[in-house]
């Protein structure tokens, strides 16, 4: 009895009972679930050269905004502001492009009209920020208030410079603007040569089908691994979580909590106006009604992927790996006939509420609540 | 006789109309534990929280190894050496062992990068050296014992430079295997000889268990102060209860 210390009490566990336990192995396992579902139910189709394309197009746009959502999560706010963000992000690259810079700086580039818009929203990013951790409001309601703002704010400057909601039949600036191009553009067109010299990916001609992905892919895996990294691997990593955790103890040993906080809402913001931009370059359109419940969408992948309303936990594979389920499911009904497009929303309501369950359990077993 | 590392002189700290502390005296050696006992509403924590810059006072002075000090900040409280360990101990429950070791102070490599397997190693030698031996500084603090999360917060403490340990009621909210762990810990620190201890506690057997030296508290003044053999038992138990005889409180409990 005497020579029993307290440390042994705790068991060792085996590396795959650690491997299930980690936050993303609910997420893999419904993640898996989803993909071999759907491979019969479309009968190969979702994942035919095309169907990867399309799929991969929607999971991007997920990974990215479910990104940036997951790490303010982490540090312990919401953001409820990203899908009016896109609406608005949106709105101003296609209206600089018809209509030239504001202030009658002239005609704007892709370049100009990117970095302008980036550096408003990263401003509005840092104003929702600021507001939230000077006040001590909930950023649940002040990121309300400008799910609304931006969204009516988006809608009078359509209506107001545009006379219309919606602007369409932009120039294609792929060709000439490599920021078009690499917004809107298409990447890792070697796997498609591959596929189409293996003898796959040919159209009914006879051509090769589909030359790339979307280059919105290529952006979700750089900010999926820049937020990992930073998370898993870096001092500020440390910072996010500890903020989320407990704000008060991390104060406590020096940890910038507001600035942290600050940081990453800019970061939503960020990532916000990273999906308009591809989706502004690569459809060479924009409407003022894009983006819209995207926030919560965002939310729930990030939920479903592992990470903790309550802050402090949570990580970005997971979080992939919630992007991937969400966007084939989204898109399923593309593939799969009989398939009435509300049942996303049903899967979605189903997942999210299971997921919760699940994370609440992961809290209660390491908090000890058990 | 040492000199005492820290020393406070005729601390006054008035909040408005109301005198939190009124002329305390105080002086704290290095490997000595110095017991601080008082009731609730005697000015511990007002004089703790002096001491560790979150108040600053209204008049007397601190010095430190006999140099006049002035904390603006917990911050320079701290610099100084001041370590304190707070009730709540400031440790985040969803992190690891070292991750909360390491807290706001993490040891950086190139682009930030976390210096993951030597802060892994010095959160579990520091443990050990003050008696807890972690065989997985990865473990999650949520499912650490209380007593152990306490040796945690000494551990950081003294890690990061504390020459001065105040501890906040570090046995209450215990059981009681696990404020004897406390205890040993407290020990094993004073055995060191280079730290000096503030031990603030309501339990006066826990007290006379580790402490070289006394100071008494009630309404703000120091009502009484020695060594450990000078005060006697009965003295002690008068002391804590506030200048209160035990026949009298006796007496007053049987009257009702």
């Amino acid at each position: 009895m005497s020579d029993r210390s307290e440390a042994d009490r705790l068991t060792q566990e085996s590396a795959f009972m650690r491997l299930v336990r980690r936050p993303e192995a609910g997420a893999f396992i419904v993640m898996l679930v989803v993909v071999t579902a759907i491979t019969f139910a479309s009968d190969f189709k979702a994942f035919n050269a095309l169907g990867l394309k399309n799929n991969i197009a929607i999971i991007s746009q997920f990974g990215i905004i479910a990104t940036g959502a997951a790490m303010l999560m982490i540090a312990g706010e919401f953001d409820l502001s990203i899908g009016s963000m896109i609406g608005f992000a949106g709105m101003s690259m296609a209206m600089m492009l018809k209509w030239g810079l504001p202030f009658g700086l002239g005609e704007a580039t892709p370049l100009t009209a990117f970095i302008l818009t980036m550096c408003m929203t990263l401003f509005i990013g840092w104003v929702i920020g600021t507001i939230v951790v000077r006040s001590g409001l909930s950023s649940f309601i002040v990121t309300l208030a400008f799910l609304f703002f931006l969204r009516g704010v988006t809608e009078v400057c359509f209506r107001l410079i545009n006379q219309s909601t919606q602007i369409s039949g932009l120039p294609d600036f792929k060709e000439e603007s490599w920021v078009a191009w690499i917004l809107g553009g298409e990447v890792f067109g070697w796997v498609y040569d591959l596929w189409f010299q293996l003898g796959g990916n040919i159209n009914r001609r006879g051509e090769q089908w589909v030359d790339g992905f979307d280059s919105r892919f290529l952006w979700w895996l750089v900010i999926a691994f820049c937020a990992w990294f930073v998370l898993a691997r870096t001092q500020k990593g440390n910072w996010i979580y500890a903020t989320g955790d407990n704000k008060d103890s991390a104060r406590a040993n020096g940890v910038p909590v507001n600035k942290v906080k600050i940081s990453l809402f800019m970061f939503t913001a960020f990532c916000a106006t990273m999906f308009a931009a591809c989706q502004v370059f690569d459809t060479n359109t924009a409407d003022a009604a894009k983006g819209n419940l995207m926030e919560l969408n965002a939310i729930a992948i990030a939920v479903v992927g592992g990470t903790l309303m309550t802050g402090g936990f949570g990580s970005v594979i997971g979080v992939a790996f919630g992007a991937v389920t969400f966007g084939l499911v989204a898109n399923a009904v593309f593939y799969i006939p009989w398939l009435d497009g509300s049942f996303y929303r049903v899967f979605v309501g189903l997942v999210l509420l299971a997921a919760v369950f699940a994370n609440e359990r992961i809290r209660k077993r390491i908090t000890g609540g058990i | 006789m040492a000199e005492p590392y820290l020393r406070v002189e005729n601390l006054i700290k008035k909040f408005g109309p109301f005198m939190a502390l009124n002329g305390v005296n105080l002086e704290v050696y290095p490997g000595e534990v110095h017991a601080l006992l008082g009731d609730n509403g005697a000015g511990k924590s007002t004089l703790i929280k002096t001491l560790a810059g979150v108040h600053q006072p209204s008049s007397g002075q601190l010095y430190i190894e006999g140099k006049p000090v002035n904390f603006r900040s917990p911050r320079d409280a701290s610099d100084a050496g001041i370590g304190t360990v707070y009730q709540d101990l400031a440790v985040n429950q969803l992190m690891s062992v070292t991750r909360n070791f390491f807290m706001g102070r993490e040891l950086k490599g190139p682009l930030g990068t976390l210096r993951m397997a030597e802060m892994d190693k010095i959160a579990h030698d520091e443990m050990l050296k003050i008696g807890i031996d972690f065989s997985d500084p990865t473990q999650a603090v949520g499912t650490m014992s209380g007593g152990q999360r306490q040796t945690l917060a000494i551990a950081r403490a003294i890690y990061f430079g504390a020459k001065v340990l105040i501890l906040d009621e570090p046995t209450s909210a215990l059981g009681q295997k696990q404020q004897m762990e406390v205890l040993k810990t407290i020990k094993r620190v004073r055995k060191r000889g280079d730290i000096a201890i503030i031990f603030i506690t309501h339990n006066e057997i826990h007290s006379q268990l580790v402490a070289d030296r006394y100071t008494f508290l009630a309404l703000g003044q120091v009502i009484g102060a020695g060594k450990a053999g000078e005060l006697s038992h009965d003295e002690i138990r008068r002391l804590m209860a506030g200048g209160a005889e035990m026949k009298d409180l006796e007496g007053e409990l049987a009257a009702i």
